[in-house]
């Protein structure tokens, strides 16, 4: 926060800066549904293989707005999703949260680091998390260590999957900075 | 892409690959000749070697496992994905097929060997 006296000015330029953020975060999160609306209604041919696609929106809200609306976006991208599609609080409410906040979280760490990834490289480490802690989720809610042998397939997956999206997101946020909406 | 992406895929291939010989490594344990069958309706133990087909009530209607020449399959399940299915036909000790919409889990080898009675959720 600067100290110097707030003219009308810069008090209405404030306002709309946090006026273009809300809109964002809510385009993003509308976004986050649709894409999850669609992806639950492809069939996956592949057990194990999603093709992730509500984590362009987050990847986008966590470039463009930050850790916190990301999660945001995120979270209740899964509970509006699993709404829509009768599976909240089912069975697999535990795997889609479980898988939901990883991605978060590697994202996030993977954009605070001081190594430096692309946006590419921050999308694989979302996807890769997001599988990894499902098959963890799942192997512990059926006592069952076996099921993590089906990993290997999906983590493959996740990469190929995960490069995808990233492109989009960086194309997304592209368009996004010609617009001024984001500061980075 | 920068050079921490090219790690962190090639980090990711190789977990990939690692996975599976290490978790086989560590369920490993005495042969079995049975299959635990886990549903909302309690638990069973049915033979490896027997042929049968059973019919699994689930939390979201009927799984139906076939047991034959020592493995066990699921051939049908009223589960939305369809993952139980795909996963084939398990026999090793250890192995699994979980249905999680069904609530429904086929464990060769039956009971827990993690010193564990139950699990309390």
């Amino acid at each position: 926060m600067d100290l110097m006296p707030l003219s009308a000015n810069t008090v209405s330029a404030r306002a709309s800066a946090a006026t273009r953020r809300v809109v964002l975060g809510g385009v993003l999160l509308a976004g986050a549904c649709v894409l999850g609306l669609v992806e639950a209604g492809v069939a996956s041919s592949l057990p194990g293989v999603r093709l992730g696609l509500a984590n362009i929106a987050v990847l986008v809200a966590l470039v463009s707005l930050g850790e916190g609306p990301a999660l945001a976006v995120s979270i209740l991208r899964v509970g509006i999703v699993g709404l829509a599609t009768g599976s909240l609080f089912g069975p697999t409410s535990a795997l889609a949260i479980a898988g939901a906040l990883a991605a978060w979280a590697a994202m996030a760490l993977a954009l605070r680091g001081s190594v430096r990834f692309s946006l590419v490289g921050v999308s694989i480490a979302g996807s890769a998390a997001h599988v990894t802690a499902q098959f963890l989720v799942a192997a512990l809610l059926a006592g069952a260590p076996g099921v993590l042998r089906l990993a290997s397939f999906s983590l493959l997956a996740s990469l190929l999957f995960g490069i995808a999206t990233g492109l989009v997101a960086r194309l997304v946020i592209s368009r996004l900075e010609g617009s001024a909406a984001t500061g980075r | 892409m920068t050079r921490a992406d090219w790690i962190l895929a090639f980090a990711i291939v190789v977990l990939a690959v690692l996975v599976g010989p290490a978790v086989r490594a560590a369920t490993a344990s005495a042969p079995s000749s049975t299959v635990g069958i886990a549903g909302p309706s309690g638990t069973s133990e049915v033979s490896l070697f027997a042929e049968s087909e059973l019919h699994v009530a689930g939390l979201d209607g009927q799984v139906v496992v076939v047991v034959k020449d020592g493995t066990a399959r699921v051939v049908d399940s009223s589960c939305p994905d369809r993952v139980c299915i795909r996963s084939g036909a398990i026999a090793h000790p250890g192995d699994a097929i979980v249905c999680i919409p069904n609530g429904v889990t086929l464990r060769i080898g039956g009971e827990r060997r993690d010193g564990l009675d139950a699990v309390v959720r």
